[in-house]
């Protein structure tokens, strides 16, 4: 009975919340305010032609640079699982090898598949994609040459050494903000440029190029990880 | 064939991509093209190594002239095997001898093996299943000739003369 009679005053207590919350709420309005100073100030404020880029790198900049950390925590943690793992079970050597047209085919489409990625995170304030975009297909050319050659790894130490330098591009040219004009994190400092060139938006595309190899090396690191659960030999 | 030193191949393939990123911008605006070298030089100091063996010579006028070539005469042929294809598809009745076919190449280059089996596959009709040093073996929907001489003279007869040229 006292079971029933608490059920029945908590679902009214959450009914009762439901309803004054869906009277006091208007449908059918715009009510992202924020949403509309982007659209009506990005090109006047960042330069940039892409406004997804420049609330992710200009209004939310610091939001990025946390989530490049929590993907280097992420890489770092996986890194310690596959650490953790027997070392026995590492030295199993592949069965199946990938045939001829794996082998050349992915070397000789590696070099375009960079060459993409860069296109893609150089030109992330001017075109949809960016730095995480560019980054994720640099590494997939990696993951390619893995599957085409078990057995050959990457270099771990140029790959921490690129992490290290973007991360660090990243946060200087951050910090070069707070010395300049507006005093604060991440201030767009350089000249905006003419909207829809390359040069443009200011320190955008140079934040962009960053992530782009920051993300990249992540990635192949991860990958590199994970294949040599099975595949790969010893260390390099 | 012998390789090419380390900065022929470098060249080459700086050049390869940079015509790529021209192509990938489609725009010959001073920024993209300035842009585009940086870049080029960068990816060719990794990838050098992966992409070519041969370098510059790959980029004489006789090659990149039967490149032109080439192209619209696959385009062709592919069409003429599409309509073959449509034909097995409709008729009805089904004349269709599926089967696997060992095939010979004169080909001595792996991009020219990998060009040849790539045309081969993109063909409707011919797949080609793996490659071994001068075999392919090619799964064929209307198996004309089971012997090797014929089924090469069917399958790669069309494609030889141009890559020999192209892939050396």
């Amino acid at each position: 009975m006292i079971r029933k009679i608490t059920y029945t005053i908590f679902l009214s207590i959450i009914v009762a919340t439901l309803i004054l919350f869906f009277v006091a709420f208007p449908f059918g309005k715009n009510k992202m305010g924020v949403g509309k100073y982007y659209l009506n100030n990005d090109i006047k404020q960042t330069g940039a032609a892409n406004v997804v880029t420049a609330v992710t790198l200009d209004y939310r900049g610091l939001d990025t640079l946390g989530e490049v950390t929590v993907l280097f925590a992420a890489a770092a943690g996986v890194s310690i699982l596959f650490y953790l793992i027997d070392q026995d079970k590492k030295k199993r050597e592949r069965q199946v090898y990938p045939n001829f047209i794996v082998r050349v085919g992915s070397r000789i489409i590696f070099p375009f598949i960079l060459l993409f990625g860069s296109y893609i995170f150089i030109h992330g304030h001017l075109t949809p994609g960016g730095g995480f975009q560019g980054g994720s297909i640099i590494a997939s050319g990696f993951l390619l040459l893995y599957l085409a050659y078990p057995g050959e790894r990457v270099n771990r130490k140029k790959l921490a050494v690129t992490e290290g330098l973007a991360g660090l591009t990243f946060v200087v040219f951050g910090a070069i903000g707070i010395f300049t004009g507006a005093h604060s994190f991440l201030f767009n400092f350089f000249p905006k440029g003419t909207l829809n060139m390359l040069f443009s938006a200011g320190i955008l595309p140079i934040l962009y190029i960053a992530i782009g190899f920051k993300v990249g090396s992540e990635f192949a690191g991860i990958i590199d990880d994970m294949m040599c659960q099975t595949v790969c030999g010893g260390e390099k | 064939m012998e390789k090419a030193s380390k900065f022929n191949r470098y060249v080459f393939t700086v050049i390869v991509l940079y015509v790529s990123w021209i192509l990938i911008t489609a725009t010959t605006r001073t920024d993209e093209l300035i842009v585009g070298i940086i870049v080029s030089l960068l990816v060719a100091i990794g990838t050098y190594d992966y992409l070519s063996i041969q370098g510059l010579r790959h980029l004489s006028l006789k090659r990149l002239w039967f490149l032109v070539i080439y192209i619209p005469y696959y385009l062709w042929q592919v069409i003429l095997a599409n309509f073959d294809m449509a034909y097995r598809v409709l008729a009805p009745s089904m004349p269709i001898k599926p089967g696997f076919v060992i095939v010979h190449t004169d080909l001595k280059t792996d991009s020219g093996k990998l060009a040849l089996a790539n045309s081969i596959t993109l063909t409707p009709g011919t797949l080609t299943m793996d490659v071994k040093d001068d075999k392919l073996l090619v799964h064929w929907i209307y198996v004309k000739d089971r012997t090797i001489e014929g089924a090469t003279h069917e399958i790669c007869g069309r494609f030889e003369g141009f890559l020999k040229v192209i892939f050396g």
